[in-house]
C-alpha cells in the first residue's frame, strides 16, 4: 500500500497542478470584494495539492505491510474492460441489439459458461427481451444501427 | 393534523404505488440477496425504468428496493455466511453459526422481524423529525446552508476511509468535478473545452453508475472462478417463537434507536450502525459471551440497526437535500429528474408528495416483513441464480441507465470513464462514497459560500456570525479531530472494514 500510496499522492499532484493551470486561464469576471467563477476551483486547487502532499508524506514515511491478496484473476478484469470499451464503440453504429448479442455472449464466457447453445441463447433472449422492455416499454430510444427499418 | 398528511397517506395507498413498493421490496430482497450485487447497484439497475415512470411510482419502487435490500442482504449472511450487502457483516456472526447447526430458519425469523422493528421506529423518526426539521432548515441563510453542506461533506469524508487524507481527497476530487459546466452563480463555462455536452456539467448519476458498478463487475468477475457455496434451502419454520422475541427486545431497542440516529448522519450508514449495535448489544446482554456462537440477540441487534438506518438516512435527504448515502444520493437524482427539489421547501411546495414518500417508507417497511417471511423460500432459491447470467445483464441495464438519462451516447463514455477511475480508486483503497456525494452537494456548497461572501463584500467573519454556520462549522471540525482519533484507536475497534457502499 505504501507504493501504491506515493503513486496516488504523485498522480493528484500532477492533476491538481494541471487544474490550478486550467484553473488561472478562467476568465476572472466579477465585481470588486466578491468571489468570480476561479474562486471556488482555486480552493479545489489548493486543497487538492495540499492533501496530495500530505499523501505522499504518510508513503513516505510509513513501513510497507504485507501485500493485499489478489483476489482473482487480474487478465480476465482486463479482457471484461477490454469487451466494455469495444461495445461501447461499436454500439452508436451497430446498434443496441448487433452490438449486446456478442458483448452479452463474451461476458457469459469471462463469467465461467462454456455451453455454447446456452450461451448463444441466452445472449440473445436477453438482448431482445432488454431491447422491446426499454424501446416499446418505457421510450428509451435504444440506437437500432444497422437494423433500422428492419427492427420496430 | 395537516392536509397533506392526508393527501401523502393517499398518494402511497393507491393501488399501482402499493404494486410498485411490494415489487421494490422482492426486487431489494433479491438483490440484497445475492453475493456481488449490492442495493446500489440494484438500484443503478432500475434507475432507466424510474426515468419514465411519475414520480410517487419510482420512488416507491426506489424505497421499496431500499428497505428490501437491507433485509435481504442477512439472507446469504445467515445462510453462506457471505454477506449479501455491507450491512449485514455484522448479522453473519451470529447467523451463521446459527445455520451451521441447522437453525437457518430461526435466525432468518429472527433477522427479518428485527429488521422490521428497526424500519418502523425509523419511519416514526422520520415522521416526526422530517417535517420539524424542515421547517427550522427554513429560517437557514446563505452562510448557514454553507456551513450545514461543508459540514455534510467532512463528516462524510471522515466515516468513509480508514485514512481521512483519502477521504477528504475523495470528497475534494468530486468537488473539482462539480465545477465542470456552468458556475452556478454567474453562469461562466468552466473546463468545458468547447464540449456541447460538458456545457451542463457532469451528472452525477452518470458517474454513480460507472463508480459503483463498473468496480463491481470487474470484482465479480475476479472471483468468477471461485466454487460455488452449498446452500441450505430447506428451512424449519422462519416465524419466531415467544420466547426469542423476548429475548431480542433489549437489542432491537439497542439497533432500532442507534441506527435511526446514526442514518441521519450523513456517511454513517448502515454498516457502522450494525456494528455498533452489535457492541454495545454484546456489552449489555446477561448473554454476552454466547456472542458469536449464534446467539438470537446477535442476528437483532445488527438487523434491526441497519434497517433503521434507512428511515434515519430519509430525513436529511428530505428535509436539507444531503445524502446520506449513495442510495438516498440517486433518490435525491431520481426526485430532481421528476421537478422535485428535496429541501425545506419540499415540505412547504410540495407537502403532499413529501408526506407521500414517508408513507411509501411505511409501506415498505410493511411489505418488507410480509414478503420477506412468506416468501422465504423462493427467495432462497434465487441465491443459485448464476452470475454468468446475472452480471452481463447488469452491465447491459448500467449502459441502458446512462444512456437514457439524456439519450445521449456522450453519458456512456463519461460512465466508462468513472468506471476506470472507480477501479483505480479501488486500487488505491481510497473510497468513492465522498467522492459521489461531493458531486451531489458540490453545487449548493459553492453557491452558498459565494453568495454569503458577496452579501458581505468578501468579508469572512460572516461565516462566525450566525449561530447556526458556527454550530456546524465546529461540528465539522470536531468530525475531523473524531477521525483522526478512531484512526489511531482502530486496531482495536470492532468497527467494519469502510466500504463502498454503505447499504
Amino acid at each position: 500500500m505504501r507504493r501504491r500510496n506515493i503513486i496516488a499522492a504523485l498522480v493528484l499532484l500532477a492533476i491538481g497542478a494541471g487544474y490550478g493551470v486550467l484553473t488561472s486561464q478562467l476568465p476572472a469576471r466579477s465585481l470588486p470584494d466578491t468571489p468570480g467563477p476561479p474562486f471556488f476551483p482555486w480552493i479545489n486547487t489548493i486543497v487538492i495539492l495540499a492533501l496530495s502532499a500530505a499523501l505522499l508524506v504518510q508513503g513516505l514515511a510509513t513501513v510497507d505491510g504485507p501485500a493485499p491478496a489478489q483476489t482473482g484473476s487480474r487478465q480476465r478484469a482486463a479482457w471484461a474492460l477490454g469487451v466494455f470499451f469495444a461495445y461501447l464503440m461499436v454500439l452508436p453504429g451497430a446498434g443496441f441489439i448487433l452490438a449486446t448479442i456478442p458483448f452479452f455472449a463474451a461476458l457469459m464466457v469471462l463469467f465461467g459458461e462454456t455451453r455454447v447453445l446456452r450461451v448463444a441463447a441466452s445472449a440473445m433472449l436477453a438482448t431482445a427481451s432488454l431491447y422491446l422492455l426499454f424501446r416499446h416499454g418505457f421510450g428509451v430510444f435504444l440506437p437500432t444501427g444497422l437494423l433500422k427499418g428492419i427492427v420496430p | 393534523m395537516s392536509p397533506d398528511v392526508f393527501a401523502g397517506i393517499a398518494q402511497a395507498s393507491g393501488f399501482l404505488v402499493l404494486l410498485t413498493t411490494a415489487v421494490g421490496v422482492f426486487i431489494g430482497l433479491t438483490v440484497g440477496m445475492i453475493p456481488g450485487m449490492t442495493i446500489s447497484t440494484g438500484i443503478i439497475v432500475l434507475l432507466p425504468v424510474t426515468f419514465v415512470l411519475p414520480a410517487d411510482i419510482s420512488i416507491a419502487l426506489l424505497l421499496g428496493l431500499y428497505v428490501g435490500g437491507m433485509t435481504g442482504g442477512s439472507f446469504s449472511a445467515v445462510l453462506l455466511n457471505i454477506p449479501g450487502t455491507p450491512s449485514a457483516s455484522a448479522t453473519a456472526l451470529d447467523g451463521y453459526p446459527m445455520s451451521a447447526r441447522g437453525e437457518a430458519g430461526r435466525a432468518l425469523g429472527i433477522a427479518i422481524t428485527s429488521s422490521f422493528v428497526g424500519g418502523i421506529v425509523s419511519f416514526f423518526c422520520l415522521l416526526f423529525i422530517a417535517p420539524l426539521l424542515a421547517e427550522v432548515a427554513l429560517s437557514f441563510r446563505t452562510e448557514d446552508m454553507f456551513a450545514l453542506v461543508f459540514f455534510g461533506i467532512t463528516i462524510i469524508c471522515s466515516f468513509a476511509a480508514q485514512s481521512l487524507v483519502k477521504g477528504l481527497l475523495s470528497g475534494v476530487i468530486g468537488l473539482a468535478i462539480v465545477t465542470i459546466g456552468q458556475d452556478p452563480v454567474m453562469g461562466t463555462q468552466r473546463f468545458t473545452f468547447g464540449e456541447v455536452n460538458l456545457i451542463g456539467g457532469i451528472h452525477f448519476l452518470t458517474a454513480m453508475i460507472g463508480l459503483f458498478a463498473i468496480p463491481q463487475l470487474v470484482s465479480n468477475l475476479a472471483d468468477a472462478g471461485g466454487g460455488a457455496k452449498q446452500i441450505q434451502t430447506k428451512l424449519k419454520s422462519v416465524l419466531p417463537r415467544v420466547a426469542d422475541l423476548r429475548s431480542i427486545r433489549m437489542p432491537v431497542t439497542i439497533g432500532s434507536l442507534t441506527g435511526a440516529f446514526l442514518g441521519i448522519l450523513p456517511g454513517a450508514g448502515g454498516p457502522i450502525a450494525a456494528f455498533i449495535s452489535y457492541d454495545y448489544a454484546q456489552r449489555v446482554s446477561k448473554r454476552g459471551e454466547d456472542f458469536g456462537t449464534g446467539s438470537v440477540e446477535g442476528v437483532a441487534a445488527p438487523e434491526s440497526a441497519n434497517n433503521a438506518v434507512t428511515g434515519g438516512a430519509l430525513i436529511p435527504m428530505m428535509t436539507l437535500g444531503i445524502p446520506g448515502d449513495p442510495v438516498t444520493a440517486i433518490l435525491i437524482g431520481a426526485l430532481i429528474i421528476h421537478g422535485l427539489a428535496p429541501g425545506p421547501l419540499m415540505f412547504t411546495e410540495r407537502g403532499d408528495f413529501a408526506f407521500g414518500l414517508i408513507f411509501s417508507f411505511f409501506w415498505a417497511n410493511i411489505f418488507n416483513f410480509i414478503i420477506a417471511l412468506t416468501a422465504l423460500r423462493v427467495l432462497v432459491k434465487l441465491l443459485a441464480t448464476p452470475r454468468a447470467i446475472l452480471m452481463p445483464s447488469v452491465a447491459v441495464l448500467c449502459v441502458i441507465g446512462a444512456f437514457a438519462l439524456r439519450n445521449n451516447f456522450f453519458d456512456v463514455y463519461v460512465m466508462l470513464f468513472f468506471g476506470l477511475v472507480g477501479l483505480a480508486m479501488r486500487w488505491l483503497n481510497m473510497p468513492v462514497v465522498p467522492l459521489l456525494l461531493a458531486l451531489v452537494l458540490g453545487v449548493p456548497l459553492e453557491e452558498n459560500l459565494r453568495v454569503a461572501l458577496t452579501s458581505s463584500q468578501g468579508d469572512i467573519a460572516i461565516f462566525f456570525s450566525s449561530p447556526i454556520a458556527v454550530t456546524f462549522l465546529a461540528l465539522s471540525a470536531l468530525s475531523i479531530i473524531w477521525s483522526l482519533r478512531a484512526a489511531r484507536l482502530r486496531p482495536k475497534a470492532p468497527l467494519p472494514p469502510p466500504t463502498e457502499n454503505s447499504s
